[in-house]
């Protein structure tokens, strides 16, 4: 059990929020997502069968250049009406230089791997169709042995407890959806051998907590499409500094949805944030681990 | 907005697919199951019977009382209904309706007898990945006889199917809503 009291606190600042984010969201979840970020409640019906491939493209950290991929191909089944399990392969690509974060961005780096996998089972209380709200919560493992943020070695095991609620208006062509999700996360940080030792790196497991809210409307506006609007926001405290960061995204989406196939994409900008800010930092938002925005991709196919 | 009109939906789709189009070269393409056309659905729940056409339009007053009688909106302006006759005798009604399921409309035909009982339901059309169970006869056969809407209730009257809900909520409420239209515009038409 870590004991943060031998932690410098800086180094526990810089260290212990690396190991949030290793999903594509801590709201991660399978099934058709109408919205970018923000799940849906419905349950995968028994027996069905649902693939996905989703992409987050996480690009501008205010300084340097930095480009980010993280992707998923997932895999889900519906067990009952109620209840679904899924699996899944995490990967990143991490492309940065001209920006040194301590405990973050230790050096110049370009990686893709395929690097991590995440299991997880969703269980409806209330159908949406049926109940008129629905609500369902989700629980998901994560383990990865990349850090999404510099694409260099670190073992991260996160669990995720996630609650979904969601609400037909106009008999289903109007959705409405909420997220909240809170995440553990016990991470450790491999050693960089060529390492400047001016540049923090801790190696020590480090524990932190995360809580994500999120919301969104979803308009079906013609056969097949909708478009819709969210917000997202996260923060994450540890024991030393309570609050260690907080960001607020917002952003539309556009959904596609057919009998087999269906797709959303969603651009999220950062406006607002706060906590931890680096050196030299341009913005008072927060860009240590987070962006100035969001391309997210995801894919659908169910057989 | 939502509407029948399905010549402007496939405008805003094809502009749509266009922009997008480079995002779905994984697709598989969605594509209609269409089961019957209307031909063989006035067959298979009028047999052997003659159509007369007796199409209504709607103004708003009047899609406000549908909506005050079945607590269902009518989307539509005009309401596709024919009159069913055998050897010249009216015999009921036929009425083609559309409701909304997860990513398309579900389009059905409904029959109501000479006394505006419902005779029967056919799925025309579903597209929907998952759901296709309402099409199953003895869900649909929980209609016949209906003739109140007050009588027809989702997960009362009218069970769900797991799985199905929406598309099993949206028929049943377009049943109610169909009966509120011959309650109030078909009665004093035969």
């Amino acid at each position: 059990m870590l004991n943060h009291n031998y932690l410098p606190r800086k180094i526990t600042c810089t260290s212990l929020t690396l190991a949030l984010l290793m999903g594509l969201s801590p709201l991660a979840n399978a099934g058709e997502s109408l919205l970018g970020v923000t799940k849906g409640a419905e349950p995968l019906p028994k027996g069905a069968k649902e693939l996905y491939q989703k992409f987050n493209c996480r690009a501008d950290k205010g300084s340097g250049d930095y480009h980010a991929l993280d992707f998923a191909t997932e895999f889900e089944y519906g067990i009952s009406h109620r209840f679904a399990a899924s699996i899944a392969l995490l990967g990143h690509h991490v492309k940065t230089s001209g920006l040194i974060i301590d405990g973050y961005i230790p050096e110049e780096n370009q990686r893709t791997a395929l690097s991590g996998i995440e299991l997880g089972v969703q269980y409806a209380f209330l159908t949406p169709a049926l109940d008129d709200i629905g609500l369902a919560t989700s629980f998901n493992l994560e383990y990865d042995t990349v850090d999404k943020h510099s694409g260099q070695n670190k073992d991260t095991l996160s669990a995720t407890l996630g609650l979904q609620l969601q609400k037909y208006f106009l008999d289903g062509q109007l959705v409405w959806l909420a997220n909240a999700g809170l995440e553990t996360t016990h991470a450790t940080r491999q050693p960089i051998a060529s390492l400047d030792p001016t540049v923090e790196w801790p190696t020590f497991a480090e524990m932190e907590i995360g809580l994500a809210l999120a919301s969104g409307l979803s308009y079906r506006y013609t056969t097949n499409w909708s478009v819709g609007f969210e917000g997202l926001y996260e923060e994450e405290y540890e024991t030393e500094v309570g609050q260690e960061r907080w960001s607020l995204f917002a952003g539309p989406s556009i959904h596609y949805g057919g009998k087999t196939f269906w797709s959303t994409l969603s651009y999220l900008t950062q406006v607002n944030g706060g906590g931890e800010r680096y050196d030299g930092q341009p913005s008072n938002k927060h860009l240590i681990e987070k962006t100035h925005s969001e391309l997210r991709l995801m894919l659908g196919y169910n057989f | 907005m939502f509407s029948p009109n399905f010549s402007k939906y496939n405008r805003h789709a094809n502009a749509s697919l266009a922009l997008l189009a480079p995002l779905f070269v994984l697709s598989a393409p969605a594509y209609a199951e269409q089961y019957l056309s209307v031909a063989q659905a006035q067959q298979v729940l009028f047999t052997g019977a003659s159509f007369e056409a007796h199409f209504l339009t709607l103004n708003e007053q009047q899609r406000e009382q549908i909506k005050a009688i079945s607590n269902v909106r009518q989307r539509w302006a005009e309401q596709q209904i024919w009159k069913a006759f055998e050897q010249d005798k009216f015999v009921g009604w036929f009425i083609i309706d559309k409701v909304i399921g997860k990513h398309e409309f579900i389009t059905y035909a409904t029959a109501l007898n000479a006394d505006g009982q419902v005779q029967g339901i056919e799925i025309m059309d579903y597209r929907e990945s998952y759901g296709s169970e309402v099409r199953l006869a003895p869900w649909r056969a929980q209609f016949h006889g209906k003739q109140k809407v007050q009588n027809v209730k989702f997960n009362d009257t009218i069970s769900n199917i797991s799985g199905a809900t929406l598309s099993c909520r949206n028929v049943t409420n377009g049943v109610k809503r169909l009966l509120a239209i011959h309650q109030l515009f078909l009665v004093t038409a035969v």
